[in-house]
């Protein structure tokens, strides 16, 4: 007999990936890519944030990135390694607080900050009256601004470091204008010890056009000249009052080039933000050494160098001890063989 | 059913309650004709009184709901007009009552059956009883009729439901409010803080993009993948550099770190003239040991600039 054969079989298809690049094909530097994900389990807000820093940081972010509660680290490190992800975002629950963790991989430091408050980009969208979102926000890396962080002191020499590295670096001789818009701002406040963490869309208007016009030419829409005596009035007539006041001085930026319809690179144009989201208040807790493990190097609470010192004689003690027990061991064996 | 419907309308009589129905005035004539027939024909042919009989069963059981549809349709009759003949009808219809059960079912003795209630008597008692409890007025209660020996236990039962919903509630709110601990609902303007934060921002993006127009500038209409453009790019670009470092010696310099704009709010600008610049500490020496980020200080200079200071 004849056995029926399955005719729906298909071969395997392996899926076709889009493989992004390690090295950035202009400048040949390496690119920065993040993991964002969380440890334990979060609540509903919490996880929102975690899916806004997840937008933060594209394009080279997994922004579907599928935890279970069985993963650990090591799995994500070992994940981490042969996609060339440089970066941790970890995000953590306690009773306390939310706290989010910073880590390069593989080898460390590890950078742990308690979110004192946050917005999500919702909230911060609800209070708008007009949130900005066009098509290709997300396609580029966000800048990035650190400001007050010269203070001198080593933890904040090295939280600069970190979020620097985090996103791409910029070749200023090659960039396209086009392809900056956003940024993210970490201003340290000395006072207070917190870092406010807030993120904007970059916006650049012509400067000396009235909104009527610029409306005119960046929506192809025939204006509505209803209340409007005669055509000139459109262009003499002054519109709101507001409209003058936003023209600062120093927000003002004569392009490189020509940036889509509007912005000229013959004209002077503003440089307007909008802020998209996630915001946070953060507070530096701790430093490690490792990736989430190792000696910690700074604690925000009292004197916990000294202890963080006594740990680690005590370590390098042990693993002093280690090593004469085996050069022990070495002996002995040598002392065998001969 | 009729002699039952009968003696209601009877009692209607007294108890001022409702209703009369032409329809029924109808059929108790009808069954006056059968009654008659019934009399005139052999009582000794048994299957044809069972079957009359159970007919007049089969009509009444059908008749029922349509009286009793009819009666409250027509309830607002006037009750003069039937009030006359229903006493006669009512009457006649008691006795035959009476008598038709006994023909059929009664045995010879003319005894009714044990366990066979009268139908008309059952009814009564039963639409007494209703009539009864329809008639009693509640009070506007919470817990709406409830017999009054199992008040007290189902307003315990209430109680304590409505207690443990609470404390469940209270438990689920906390540990949401616990959830949402540090999530803050921003304000819908913009307080002096966020415009500060946004201005220390707008200068830093007003920085690299004039950064960008000085560099890009440069090399303008010149292709840089072709190598005839490469070298006259990267002539200008040395050109550049050294008009930037005879200009601006003292100054800060035109050409602004790449991605990352560091603003300090004290001391030089430049990274290599403060007073931290490449400060080493033994503790930091892992990730000092990365060939990446010890090229990143946070003042980086172009690219160009690396090379061409390397070249020359």
């Amino acid at each position: 007999m004849a056995r029926f054969r399955n005719k729906k079989r298909k071969p395997f298809v392996k899926p076709f990936v889009q493989k992004q690049a390690n090295v950035d094909h202009i400048t040949g530097d390496k690119i920065p890519k993040s993991f964002v994900f969380s440890r334990g389990k979060l609540p509903g807000s919490l996880r929102q944030l975690q899916m806004d820093l997840r937008k933060l940081m594209l394009p080279f972010t997994a922004l579907k990135l599928k935890e279970k509660r069985r993963n650990n680290i090591k799995d994500f490190l070992n994940v981490a390694g042969p996609m060339g992800v440089t970066h941790f975002l970890i995000l953590s629950k306690t009773d306390a607080a939310p706290y989010l963790r910073v880590g390069r991989t593989p080898q460390g430091p590890t950078l742990t900050f308690k979110i004192h408050e946050y917005s999500l980009a919702a909230d911060i969208a609800q209070c708008q009256i007009r949130p900005r979102c066009p098509s290709d926000l997300f396609k580029n890396s966000p800048l990035i601004v650190l400001s007050g962080f010269g203070t001198g002191e080593q933890h904040l020499k090295l939280t600069t470091i970190m979020f620097q590295n985090i996103f791409p670096a910029i070749d200023i001789n090659t960039v396209k204008l086009s392809s900056c818009q956003r940024i993210v701002l970490i201003n340290y406040n000395k006072e207070t010890k917190l870092m406010d963490f807030r993120h904007y869309s970059i916006r650049l208007q012509p400067i000396g056009v009235s909104r009527k016009i610029r409306k005119f030419v960046q929506n192809h829409q025939v204006p509505d000249l209803r209340s409007l005596q005669d055509v000139s009035d459109f262009v003499t007539k002054a519109g709101y009052g507001s409209e003058s006041e936003a023209d600062d001085e120093a927000a003002t930026v004569s392009l490189a080039t020509d940036l889509g319809r509007v912005n000229r690179a013959a004209s002077k144009s503003a440089v307007k933000l909008q802020e998209i989201g996630p915001r946070m208040t953060l507070e530096l807790v701790k430093v490690e050494e490792g990736l989430c493990s190792g000696a910690v190097i700074f604690n925000a609470y009292g004197n916990i160098d000294t202890k963080g010192k006594e740990q680690q004689t005590k370590e390098e003690e042990n693993e002093t001890d280690d090593e004469e027990e085996e050069d022990e061991e070495d002996d002995n064996d040598g002392g065998d063989a001969e | 059913m009729a002699a039952e419907l009968d003696e209601g309308t009877k009692k209607r009589k007294t108890s001022c309650t409702k209703s009369n129905s032409r329809n029924a005035i109808k059929r108790n004539k009808k069954l006056k004709k059968n009654h008659a027939v019934a009399e005139n024909f052999g009582i000794r042919k048994m299957d044809r009184k069972m079957k009359k009989m159970l007919r007049k069963k089969a009509r009444d059981y059908n008749s029922d709901d349509d009286d009793e549809d009819n009666g409250e349709k027509e309830a607002g009759n006037s009750e003069g007009e039937g009030s006359s003949d229903n006493e006669d009808s009512g009457e006649e219809n008691i006795d035959e009552g009476n008598e038709d059960p006994e023909e059929v079912l009664a045995d010879d003795d003319g005894e009714v059956q044990p366990g066979i209630m009268r139908f008309s008597d059952g009814c009564k008692s039963f639409q007494m009883a209703f009539k009864k409890i329809t008639k009693t007025a509640t009070t506007d209660d919470v817990l709406g009729p409830v017999l009054s020996a199992h008040k007290k236990l189902v307003i315990e039962k209430l109680a304590e439901e409505e207690a443990e919903r609470k404390v469940k509630g209270e438990a689920k709110k906390e540990k949401r409010l616990l959830g949402e601990k540090g999530h803050l609902k921003p304000a819908n303007y913009l307080d002096s803080h966020e415009k500060y934060l946004i201005g220390i921002a707008t200068r830093g993006v007003v920085k690299l993009f004039n950064a960008v127009n000085k560099a890009q500038h440069a090399q303008k209409g010149l292709n840089p993948s072709r190598s005839k453009d490469e070298k006259a790019i990267k002539k200008r670009r040395k050109e550049a550099f050294f008009s930037q470092l005879s200009k601006t010696s003292s100054q800060t310099p035109g050409k602004v770190a790449a991605s990352t704009i560091h603003e300090h709010g004290d001391g030089p600008e430049w990274a290599p003239l403060r007073d931290n610049y490449m400060l080493t500490n033994s503790k930091l020496k892992d990730w000092d040991k990365m060939p990446e980020t010890m090229d990143v200080d946070d003042f980086r200079m172009p690219q160009d600039t690396h090379t061409s200071s390397d070249e020359d």
